[in-house]
This record gives C-alpha cells, sequence and structure tokens, in this order.
C-alpha cells in the first residue's frame, strides 16, 4: 500500500501542493486528471523524490518517510520500490532497448547479466518488442520507445509505477498500442498511478479517480462517481472541456 | 644554403627515437588530465562547497597562464616543497629521484585537467536533464548515474574538443626540451645541431607532428562515428 499524507511543495512563492493525502492500495490503478499546472506531474515527482516536497509523509509498503528530513538510503529506496514512464519518455540514449531494460536489473538490484538478460527479453516480448532488442532509441518510433519505458519500469517489479501523462508527446495513431500495453499490465494487478489526458483510457482502467486543481485534491472517487456524477463544480467543468467529443462524434 | 633531402630523411628516421617519450607525455597528460578534468567539472556543476571555489581558481589560473610557465613552476618549486618536507619528516626521498620527465607528467597533467574540465563540463550540461533523472528513478545512486549514463553521453559529446585537446597537449608536449627531457623536438636539436642542419630537422620533425595530428584526427572521427551511432540511428 501507498501512503502519501499533507505533501506540500512550493516553487518560490507558488504554492503547486498544498498538503496532498493519497492512498493507494496494492494492485489498484489510480488515476490523476486535472487542468495544466495543477501540480499532477510535481505530485508524481515527489513521490519518487525526483522533487523535493517542502513536507509531508510517504509510505510505501513497509518504508516510511519524513520528506522534510529523508536519509540517503531512504530516498534511494524509495526510488528502488517506484519506477516511473515519463512523458518524453527518457530512455537511456546510447544503450539498445535491450540494456535500457537490464540497466536497472544488473547495476541497482545486482541481478547476474544472464538473468537480467532473460528477464528483460521477457518484458520487451510483453510490450510487443521481441523484435526490437537491438535498436537504439532514435531507431524506434516514439511509441516503440515509450513501450521500452515501460518495460523498464516493469522489469525492476516495483511497488508502484508512475506513469506522467505517457501518451501526451505521441503521434495520434501511436497512442493506442502504447495505452494497450498499459492496460495490458493494468490487468496483471501491478499498482499504478496514472496522470493522463485520455478519459476514455481513464474510465477503462482506473480503480480510482483523483481530480486535481491548484495543488489540492478537488474530488476522488471510483470511476462512475466522478465521470457520471460528479460532485464538484470544477470536476463538471473540467470534464465538459476535456470530453467535447461526445458532442461531435457521429 | 641547399636544402639537403636526403639529410631529412635521416633526420625523420632519426627523430622516431624521441617519439616514445613525446607519446608518454601526450598520454600521461592526457589521462590523468581527463581524469582531473571530469572531477573538476563535477566538482563546479554541482557546487560543492569549497571545491567548487579550489576548482574555480584552478582552472582560471592555469588557463591563464601558459603551458610553460607550469612546467617550470613544477620543476623549480615541487623539488623545494618536496625536499622541505623529507628533511622535516626524515624521508629517504628526495627531489633528485624523480626522473626528469615525471616533472613533464606532472606539470602537463595538471595543464590538460584545467582545459579538460571545460571540454568535459560542456559535455556534461548537454546531456539532457531527463537522463539522470530517469537514472534516479530506476533506483541509481547519483555516482552511478554519472558513471553509467551521463558520463558516457557527455564524452561522445565531447568528443571533437577532446581531440582537440589532445593535439594541443601533443605539440604541447615540445615544451619539455626545456628541462632536458629528449621527445621530439630536442631529438631534432640534437640531429640538426652534429650537423648544422636545422632547417632540414625541424621540417622532419614538423611532418612528424602532422602525421601524428592526423592519426589522432582520424581517430577520433572513427571513435565519433561509433560512438555516436545511437545519434543518427545508425541508419546513415
Ligand atoms: N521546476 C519548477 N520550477 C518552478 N515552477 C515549477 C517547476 N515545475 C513546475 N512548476 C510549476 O508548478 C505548477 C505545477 O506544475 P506541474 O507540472 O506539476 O503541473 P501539471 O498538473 O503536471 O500540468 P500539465 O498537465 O501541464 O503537465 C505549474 O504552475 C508550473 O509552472
Ligand atoms: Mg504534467
Amino acid at each position: 500500500m501507498i501512503q502519501l499524507e499533507q505533501i506540500s511543495k512550493s516553487f518560490g512563492k507558488q504554492e503547486v501542493l498544498q498538503s496532498i493525502d493519497l492512498q493507494v492500495k496494492k494492485g489498484e490503478v489510480v488515476v490523476i486528471l486535472g487542468p495544466s499546472g495543477s501540480g499532477k506531474t510535481t505530485l508524481l515527482r515527489c513521490i519518487n523524490y525526483l522533487e523535493k516536497p517542502d513536507a509531508g509523509q510517504i509510505t510505501i509498503g513497509d518504508l516510511k518517510v519524513d520528506t522534510k528530513h529523508p536519509t540517503k538510503k531512504e530516498i534511494h529506496a524509495l526510488r528502488q520500490q517506484t519506477a516511473m514512464v515519463f512523458q518524453q519518455y527518457n530512455l537511456f540514449k546510447h544503450k539498445t532497448a535491450l540494456e535500457n531494460v537490464m540497466e536497472g536489473l544488473t547495476i541497482v538490484r545486482k541481478m547476474p547479466k544472464d538473468k537480467a538478460r532473460t528477464i528483460s527479453i521477457q518484458v520487451l516480448e510483453k510490450v510487443g518488442l521481441g523484435n526490437k532488442l537491438d535498436h537504439y532509441p532514435v531507431q524506434l518510433s516514439g511509441g516503440q520507445q515509450q513501450r521500452v519505458g515501460i518495460a523498464r519500469a516493469l522489469a525492476l517489479n516495483p511497488e508502484v509505477i508512475l506513469f506522467d501523462e505517457p501518451t501526451s508527446a505521441l503521434d495520434p495513431e501511436l497512442v493506442g498500442e502504447v495505452l494497450s500495453v498499459i492496460r495490458k499490465i493494468a490487468k496483471e494487478g501491478i499498482t499504478m498511478i496514472v496522470v493522463t489526458h485520455e478519459m476514455d483510457f481513464a474510465r477503462d482502467v482506473a480503480n480510482h479517480v483523483v481530480f486535481m486543481d491548484g495543488g489540492l485534491v478537488v474530488e476522488e472517487g471510483t470511476p462512475e462517481e466522478i465521470f457520471q456524477r460528479p460532485k464538484e463544480e470544477r470536476t463538471r467543468q473540467f470534464l465538459s472541456r476535456i470530453t467535447p467529443q461526445a458532442t461531435y462524434s457521429i | 644554403m641547399t636544402l639537403d633531402p636526403s639529410f631529412m630523411w635521416t633526420a625523420f628516421l632519426s627523430l622516431f627515437k624521441a617519439l616514445p617519450t613525446t607519446l608518454m607525455i601526450t598520454f600521461v597528460s592526457v589521462i590523468c588530465g581527463l581524469f582531473i578534468g571530469t572531477v573538476v567539472a563535477l566538482c563546479r556543476i554541482y557546487r560543492i562547497p569549497g571545491l567548487s571555489q579550489l576548482s574555480t581558481a584552478y582552472v582560471t589560473f592555469i588557463r591563464g597562464t601558459p603551458m610553460l610557465m607550469h612546467l617550470l613552476i613544477i620543476y623549480f618549486g615541487l623539488p623545494i616543497l618536496i625536499d622541505s618536507l623529507a628533511a622535516k619528516w626524515e624521508w629517504s626521498f628526495t627531489s633528485a629521484s624523480i626522473p626528469l620527465i615525471g616533472f613533464v607528467f606532472i606539470a602537463f597533467s595538471i595543464t590538460a585537467g584545467a582545459y579538460m574540465s571545460e571540454v568535459v563540463r560542456a559535455g556534461i550540461v548537454a546531456v539532457d536533464r531527463g537522463q539522470i533523472e530517469a537514472a534516479h528513478s530506476i533506483g541509481m545512486t547519483t555516482p552511478q548515474a554519472l558513471r553509467r549514463i551521463v558520463l558516457p553521453q557527455a564524452l561522445a559529446v565531447s568528443l571533437p574538443n577532446l581531440s582537440n585537446s589532445v593535439i594541443g597537449m601533443l605539440h604541447g608536449s615540445t615544451l619539455a626540451y626545456t628541462i632536458s627531457v629528449v621527445e621530439i623536438n630536442a631529438q631534432a636539436l640534437v640531429v640538426a645541431a652534429n650537423n648544422w642542419k636545422y632547417f632540414e630537422a625541424y621540417i622532419a620533425a614538423a611532418v612528424l607532428f602532422w602525421g601524428l595530428t592526423l592519426l589522432i584526427e582520424r581517430g577520433s572521427g572513427w571513435l565519433e562515428k561509433r560512438l555516436n551511432a545511437y545519434h543518427r540511428g545508425g541508419v546513415m
């Protein structure tokens, strides 16, 4: 289980996260929605300490970290328990798809090379890239790069995978292949926190939906609650703005 | 005075005797310089208190003074330092047991370190932030991320500038003759003095340096192609 308590973060004078609480149960897929600038990325980055929260507590399994005074060990442990899929993929440019996935296993997990290779190949096959093992990132399409990014996270078998708008840098025709991979691993019971603007996908994959605005959790609930019966005006406004497709679909 | 081509050839061949010394000076100063340069660049980028200021002072001083001065200061200064320390601590070691070329290695490593730190720093800064974040996100420590992810990419980016530094150090190695180390330049002088044919001897030396420089450029071009295959996708 993952628990965030009163996570706060400011950039200069701007309070980007105002005492955020969030609970994620094991195997759950939590989708975070919200307008641009609401702090979604910052929240995800605080969970693995890519961004240093000003205050609050993060609990992942047995690991409890007071984010104000973490030790180096605790930060390292947080990062080992989590993995992240980036909007811009951030694959290691000088490494092949296979090496990208193996890197965490051999260097962080200290796994023997041949075992790491076997696992990495399995995971890359799972994301449909068994035939691209020796390709460098530049030789892959955006969709393929992002699937390597997912494989890199997945191979580590972390407590939770954090997705920050995994499809928003992609050409529209490549979005589907990435979403279907995420759907597939969601069904396998991997705990995930996903920031996305893909509403159909969110509805489909989420167990729990969180709506953020202005650094606050405005509303949260099941997908039905949020999408069909939003209580808050701000949620309603956001959803009507972001899902206008229904009005002009044929 | 007429040109004596056959003597030029004789001189050229005799210069090869000094080639290992020149290569050794270049190699040692470049390798040590790369190491010093990387450490210094990291101290400055990560603004490590104390070390960062020290590094900046080192870089600006060395880059602000001629390479010949570094050699002379080390050559004359280091023995004083060592011998006074030796007297104080009663070491059996004295500066007399340092071979001449040792001073050259030390001085030119210090020179190369300052120049290369700028090159390495530019390379590190050119690496996308997302790379180190991704490394952290899979649980790497910062030293692991630097060693495995950032530095290899930074070096690949810096390769053209590094090869210029190597060429600079190769040419600079000729200054070693001032403290009587017989590298190519000094060897040319020796050959020439025996026959009073300075012009031929120096032309031969110039040709040899030119050849070495071309080799370095070729080598770095080849290495660049290999290392940066991932940049162009190896499609070209
Ligand atoms: N490193 C930073 N320095 C200063 N301000 C920042 C930094 N990172 C984010 N911000 C600010 O914090 C606010 C929240 O940013 P964040 O990226 O978390 O929003 P978001 O919800 O992910 O938005 P989007 O949907 O556009 O990705 C924004 O106003 C942004 O300008
Ligand atoms: Mg964002």
